[in-house]
């Protein structure tokens, strides 16, 4: 097992440098400027822009340079756009919000999911079963820049129950629009990925064995079947979650929550090179942790993981 | 059976959702005096929506209007913009004279201003500030606006003189250049008997001279770039200039030549290349703003965060979480503390309009910044007593690529200028003014703008049959001009969905008068203005334009040089026009000439104006002392929230002074 976390460990370094370059090539191309701006700076104005920040070195010397502070001290430097904030404290700050938000709409994306699933499967092509299934479908085609709106019409706008946008810190009423905006999809997909996987379980011989055992229903789904058909979801949490931890984009700038997923894509129009290579950086990480955290309950779940 | 179910199921959600939301929407669109709810907040707190995250705390960093307002609660200049008008009232300077020609300007400070640390304010900290704003190293963005100032440019330039070591004297520009202007009375030597500067009532004495004085009153010096390599290739191209240098010493321009000077504490002097009479104007924007000294050199970039900043406004930071909210308290340190009605403003940083709009809506917000309300709520919205509705100081246009053909034919510009009928596209638009000139109509009082091509789409095809594309009718009386090079023309925006509408109502414009179908694409914002400020795209270019300061110049001085407009188009005999225009004192005279100049530039046709723009934002009546202005700029300290609510106002509040 260790053996096996240390060298997921190693490959994660290349890649972390592979995705790294190619970012910055991709700003490289993009054109403009961070500071480029309705009327045309005069040349000279442009030029202490670029000395300044060190834009007038020979592209090799800064690529070097950037590369060394981030594999070397892990410092992937000062924000362009936002003067003198670093990008590091940058994430540091901007993180535990989409975290919150984001587990917070996994966990209840799991609870709601798993349940509908489970009942679903139980109660299969019962009116339990289309009726969860229906709902599921509808929350899967119902993408998240629609859902947030009509959650705002009615329970902000319509209601004032909620406020419709803004952070409001943890916990606050603030996170309950755009938890339930966000989960929406998530729940809908573990229903089904559970019912499938619950299904295909329940068929199995060791649960005919378990129930011929003359375990009790309760202990037979619960003990037995929930966990061989929960695979498929655990297998979905791991790049689920990585994404959610991250910030999300639409979410984020409906709700106008300063997450990680906002500065990412205002960092981006912004042409702020240290910024988008930090997050992009951060993000490649957490999922490649993610997935190797995948692998790990995986083998935990599955006795015949561990044997391969 | 089960599959009606299902369907019949999914349906009625669908339709549930859609009647809800149709239902709460009429709900909220009818009959309603304001938009949303018009609860006053419980404490003096003033939340308020100003765009974009602030890029820095720094006034002399950043050019954006989110951070314009926010430097306004926090520092202060000479002067500030009144909340109506706009025109300089005195803030830091109590009063002001300007020199014979408005070459020098003397400021007189007031002796009670302090830091909100409790340091005194004082002359040395505008000329430290003024100092620091257009270095090199500082590497504002804004530092053009300071150029006027003498030796500010090749300052900010990194430029040197030239000097010769055997008695110390400095080649003069006047030398070189034949094109230059008279020196104005700022470079000619003080005379004490004659005087500059007539005695007022107000100040008896002039203010004292002095040896920087004396030495900036002689015509200018000349300046050659800082670098050898740009300096090397300049001198070889100029057989006598490189005569006149050889054997010179170069001397770096320093921030002690700047036209800045602390004649005593509290007077300050600062003298211009040019005559300049709207300098005082131009001196309420953020780059003359004045930074604290010992913060500055104590923290470094790092002085404007919270925990190390030192302000001067009559609101200092109390929080800053980037992306959520900025808050400001009152300051009791500031002179005028005891006329600031808030104890808060909270500035939300946000940047969707419905976001922005569904906020003030539910009464979190008390006003938002300009240009929120979104084009499809606006027959809503616009019936409300809440909405501003007033002229703003920007334009609309089209950039024409002047330098690629066939567009660098003048008789094609004019054409595609005359077959837009602005009328129908202002009534389309719903809240912008049909324009012909370059200047906004409406804000320049006294001002005889000029006008440009009416609408005429007879005379506009008969311009391009001279043009060489002869523009045929069809039977069904559509027009086609086959000869038209329509591969070298398109038209470029960047993505936002009323860009695009704009772009499509123009091209139906010529499709339909012309017979020409010209290509939209449309690009991201960075990479729209890097085709349109490289001049890298054929034909046409959605433009904005909005006023740095109150005055036509800040319109026309777009095409000054070939490079600033993103047309390609400039003339000496224009930039002639200008040149004089600003040398007049007399301001009719003055205003006269710029209209020259603009008439000038109407008839080369290098944009095809469209309208002046209205602001277009919401505030709840409860909040007074914010007007409707024409930069959409608001001096805080005069903001505030009445309970009475007999005292709210009632549409939108009058600009008349």
């Amino acid at each position: 097992m260790l053996r096996f976390i240390i060298r997921r460990l190693l490959i994660t370094i290349p890649t972390i440098i592979v995705v790294i370059t190619l970012t910055w090539a991709l700003i490289r191309l993009a054109p403009g400027n961070f500071y480029s701006g309705e009327k045309r700076l005069p040349p000279a104005i442009e030029k202490n822009i670029r000395e300044k920040y060190g834009l007038d070195k020979p592209w090799y010397e800064q690529y070097a340079k950037t590369m060394a502070n981030i594999l070397l001290r892990f410092d992937f430097g000062t924000s362009l756009r936002f003067e003198g904030q670093s990008v590091n404290t940058i994430i540091r700050r901007s993180l535990p919000v989409s975290a919150a938000v984001g587990i917070l709409a996994y966990l209840l994306a799991l609870l709601v999911g798993v349940t509908i699933g489970s009942i679903a499967a139980l109660k299969q092509n019962s009116r339990w079963d289309y009726a969860s299934m229906a709902l599921a479908m509808l929350g899967i085609s119902v993408p998240n820049f629609v859902l947030g709106p009509i959650l705002v019409l009615v329970f902000s706008l319509s209601l004032y129950w909620l406020p419709p946008s803004r952070w409001g810190g943890f916990p606050s009423k603030n996170l309950i629009l755009p938890v339930l905006t966000l989960s929406a999809i998530y729940m809908a997909y573990i229903a089904r990925l559970t019912r499938a996987g619950m299904l295909e379980v329940l068929r199995s011989d060791y649960i005919r064995t378990a129930r011929a055992k003359g375990l009790s229903e309760k202990d037979v789904v619960i003990r037995h079947a929930l966990r061989g058909g929960l695979m498929p979801v655990v297998s979905y949490t791991g790049p689920a979650l990585a994404f959610l931890l991250t910030g999300t984009v639409v979410v984020e700038r409906i709700f106008a929550l300063p997450g990680l997923g906002n500065y990412f894509i205002q960092a981006s129009l912004n042409r702020d090179e240290p910024l988008i290579i930090g997050i992009v950086a951060f993000i490649s990480i957490t999922l490649l942790f993610m997935n190797m955290l995948v692998d790990i309950a995986y083998a935990y779940l599955d006795p015949r993981v561990r044997y391969h | 059976m089960v599959h009606i179910n299902l369907k019949q199921f999914t349906a009625l959600v669908l339709l549930a959702a859609m009647a809800y939301s149709t239902l709460s929407c009429a709900v909220a669109s009818s009959s309603e005096l304001y938009f949303g709810k018009t609860t006053p907040p419980a404490r003096n707190i003033f939340r308020y929506v100003t765009g974009e995250e602030p890029e820095s705390l720094d006034p002399a960093i950043s050019n954006g209007q989110p951070e314009a307002r926010i430097y306004m609660a926090l520092f202060e200049g000479l002067v500030e913009y009144d909340p109506k008008t706009l025109a300089p009232i005195p803030e830091l300077a109590t009063h002001w004279r300007p020199n014979d020609d408005s070459s020098e300007f003397t400021f007189y400070l007031r002796r009670d201003a302090r830091w909100s640390n409790g340091d005194p304010i004082d002359a040395n900290d505008f000329v430290y500030s003024f100092r620091r704003a257009f270095a090199k190293e500082t590497a504002s963005r804004n530092a053009y606006m300071g150029y006027y100032l003498k030796y500010a440019q090749p300052f900010n330039e990194g430029k040197v003189f030239v000097r010769d070591p055997r008695n110390g004297n400095f080649l003069l520009a006047k030398d070189f250049d034949d094109s230059l202007p008279p020196e104005p009375l700022s470079g000619t030597p003080v005379d004490p008997a004659k005087g500059e500067y007539q005695p007022t009532p107000q100040d008896a004495q002039a203010p004292a001279d002095s040896a920087f004085h004396q030495s900036l009153h002689t015509p200018l010096r000349l300046t050659l770039p800082g670098d050898e390599k740009s300096r090397t290739k300049l001198l070889n191209a100029d057989p006598k200039l490189k005569d006149a240098v050889a054997g010179k010493e170069f001397v770096p321009v320093k921030a002690e030549d700047l036209g800045i000077e602390a004649v005593d504490n509290y007077t300050l002097r600062i003298s211009l290349t040019l005559p300049a009479p709207f300098f005082v104007g131009m001196l309420a924007h953020q780059v003359f703003r004045i930074v604290p000294r010992k913060a500055v050199e104590n923290y470094g970039e790092q002085w404007t965060q919270p925990g190390n900043i030192v302000t001067c406004g009559p609101f200092k930071l109390k929080t800053w979480q980037p992306y959520d909210k900025l808050v400001v308290e009152r300051d009791p340190m500031y002179w005028d503390a005891a006329s600031v009605k808030l104890d808060e403003i909270h500035f939300y940083p946000m940047s969707d309009n419905p976001t922005i709009m569904n906020l003030y809506k539910v009464g979190d917000v008390d006003a938002v910044l300009n240009h929120t309300v979104p084009n499809a709520w606006l027959h809503i919205v616009r019936t409300k007593q809440d909405y501003m509705d007033a002229v703003e100081a920007s334009i609309d246009y089209l950039l024409i690529n002047t330098t690629k053909p066939p567009m660098n034919d003048v008789k094609v510009r004019r054409a595609f200028n005359m077959s837009i009928d602005k009328n129908a596209w202002a009534a389309w638009r719903k809240i912008v003014k049909p324009l012909t000139a370059f200047t906004p109509t409406g804000i320049f009082a006294g001002y005889p703008q000029p006008t440009g091509d009416a609408f005429n789409p007879d005379e506009a095809r008969k311009l391009l049959g001279e043009a060489g594309y002869p523009v045929t009718k069809n039977s069904d009386g559509s027009y086609s001009c086959p000869k038209f090079p329509v591969d070298q023309v398109e038209y470029i925006y960047n993505t936002q969905e009323s860009n695009k509408a704009m772009a499509e109502w123009m091209q139906a414009q010529w499709k339909q008068n012309l017979g020409i179908t010209v290509t939209l694409r449309n690009m991201d914002w960075k990479t729209f203005l890097n085709a349109k400020n490289k001049l890298d795209f054929k034909g046409f270019a959605r433009g904005a334009w909005g006023a740095d300061y109150m005055d036509p110049f800040t319109f026309l001085s777009l095409f000054y040089t070939v490079n600033d407009s993103g047309s390609g188009w400039s003339d000496p005999e224009f930039v002639k026009l200008l040149d004089e225009a600003n040398r007049t004192l007399d301001s009719k005279k003055r205003y006269d000439l710029l209209a020259q100049a603009e008439a000038f530039m109407l008839k080369a046709q290098p944009v095809i104006p469209l309208d002046t723009a209205s602001v277009n934002w919401v505030k709840k009546p409860y909040v007074k002392g914010m007007y409707p202005n024409a930069a959409s700029l608001f001096a805080w300290k005069y903001v505030y929230i009445e309970r009475d609510q007999a005292k709210w106002d009632f549409g939108t509040p009058s600009l008349a002074e």
